[in-house]
């Protein structure tokens, strides 16, 4: 699971209303070099929540990205943070867990596992 | 002031479960969808996956037609067919089934194991949403509104999502006669509010008697066509006119029986058979307790353990009218293609000042 993907998921348990971001506790993550495509990483930059960005890629051990987004989206340097937080990192191995109720939705081989239990629902 | 008597309540205790089961969550699975369209494709996995690998030209023009760099998020992926289909879009994929999604994520595709009438998703992140093939296998008409309420709540304001089923009205009749009718045993396995039986096609078919008010879209035709394809079965060898008899007969029958009638009448629900080889089902494992639970039997003929999955196959307009009933979507484009009913909706655009 990649951060493309975490900035995106939530805990459906009814009655949460604290549903996003989840937290990551990371067991194995390995990095995965993707192309570096500018135009597409602005485009994500419209929909991504910044803080679940920075505190998902600090779960992964990676600390480089600045608190906010800067003004100027077409720094390069800063695209490069992005580009490799957004993309790079692999969640192999952990557990995404709710906010709110502490449920840890697991991810095995770097496939998350969101699925309730009935009483959830 | 009259006094209102206020009947007492006369329901017993499983009765009232039954009905508070049945208004439950929509987004509960019910027993059905676990033993005919969950546990089976677990089953089936690896050898549905290789006989998947066509691409339909209709859903490889959707997605080749999205801006470069589109987020696709699709909805029931299965063993990821139109994953990366467009190179320059990122797409995400979701499945029910394990053992699907493992076959994705063997080929590196971005996905998860969720449930398509519940997305884990926050709202307006994809760009375009994809449901290709699976609101057929959701057995209430809550379900099946709930999944399309879905797709067009994780998609942007703008975006765009497709959504393909199969249709009762089959190009091929011949398979239809491979097809079971579901039968009553099943039917009230899963009878509740959101089921066919009390779907208004059914309830105001005036081709019944049922008290009714005047439906539109219930032709003669289609009545006709769907006697035609009745596969032949116990049930269906039963004189059609027999249906036709005075108002004062239909009323003597239960409600129940008039609509099991009705069911047969409108045949939408059906177990499609699955021929898994007997040396893939010895691989999967899964089909020795499927063949001692009685949920598939084998076929020595053709060596295979047969599954039945379950469809709901969808009526000319009944997509359209599902979808119409979202708020906040508009259909820009339907069509029929290889027997299958498709969708194209887009979601309302935020007002611009």
């Amino acid at each position: 699971m990649r951060l493309i993907v975490h900035n995106m998921l939530t805990c459906n348990i009814k009655g949460v209303i604290n549903k996003f971001p989840l937290r990551i506790e990371a067991e194995k993550v390995i990095k995965k070099e993707v192309d570096f495509n500018p135009d597409f990483l602005r485009h994500m930059l419209a929909k991504i929540e910044w803080k679940a960005l920075v505190d998902g890629a600090r779960s992964m051990g990676y600390t480089e990205l600045p608190v906010h987004a800067p003004a100027l989206e077409s720094d390069e340097p800063f695209l490069r943070k992005f580009h490799h937080a957004l993309l790079e990192l692999n969640l192999e191995e952990g557990s995404l867990v709710c906010q709110e109720s502490g449920r840890k939705f697991p991810v095995e081989k770097g496939v998350p596992n969101m699925l309730l239990h009935e009483d959830e629902v | 002031m009259r006094d209102v008597k206020v009947k007492a309540n006369s329901k017993s205790t499983e009765e009232e479960e039954n009905e508070m089961s049945s208004s439950l969550s929509v987004k509960s699975t019910p027993e059905i969808e676990k033993k005919y369209v969950h546990r089976v494709y677990d089953a089936i996995a690896p050898h549905f996956s290789s006989t998947r690998f066509a691409k339909w030209p209709k859903v490889a023009a959707f997605l080749e037609s999205l801006p470069s760099g589109s987020v696709v998020l699709d909805a029931g992926c299965g063993n990821g067919k139109y994953l990366g289909l467009n190179p320059s879009c990122f797409f995400i994929g979701c499945d029910i089934s394990n053992p699907l999604i493992k076959i994705c994520s063997d080929k590196g595709q971005e996905v998860l194991v969720a449930d398509a009438v519940n997305l884990p998703y926050r709202e307006e992140f994809g760009d375009a949403a994809i449901s290709i093939a699976v609101l057929h296998h959701l057995s209430t008409e809550n379900r099946r509104k709930s999944a399309i309420e879905e797709l067009v709540r994780v998609v942007k304001p703008g975006g765009f999502v497709l959504i393909t089923v199969w249709a009762a009205e089959q190009e091929d009749k011949s398979l239809l006669t491979k097809w079971t009718p579901l039968s009553p045993k099943y039917v009230e396995e899963w009878v509740g509010p959101g089921s066919p039986m009390n779907s208004p096609r059914v309830r105001n078919n005036p081709f019944f008697g049922l008290e009714s008010i005047p439906e539109t879209d219930v032709s003669a035709k289609d009545q006709k066509a769907g006697l035609e394809s009745i596969p032949e079965t116990e049930e269906s060898t039963r004189e059609p006119k027999a249906t036709q008899d005075s108002l004062g007969e239909q009323k003597d029958k239960s409600s129940v029986e008039v609509l099991l009638e009705a069911l047969k009448m409108n045949q939408q629900e059906y177990f499609v058979p699955w021929h898994l080889p007997y040396h893939r089902a010895e691989v999967s494992g899964a089909s020795a307790s499927a063949l001692a639970s009685g949920l598939a039997k084998k076929d020595d003929r053709k060596g295979t353990v047969v599954y039945n999955r379950y469809y709901h196959v969808f009526s000319e307009g009944e997509l359209e009218r599902l979808a119409s009933g979202v708020g906040n979507a508009i259909i820009v484009d339907r069509f029929y293609d290889k027997s299958n009913w498709c969708i194209v909706l887009q979601k309302e655009a935020l007002n611009q000042d």
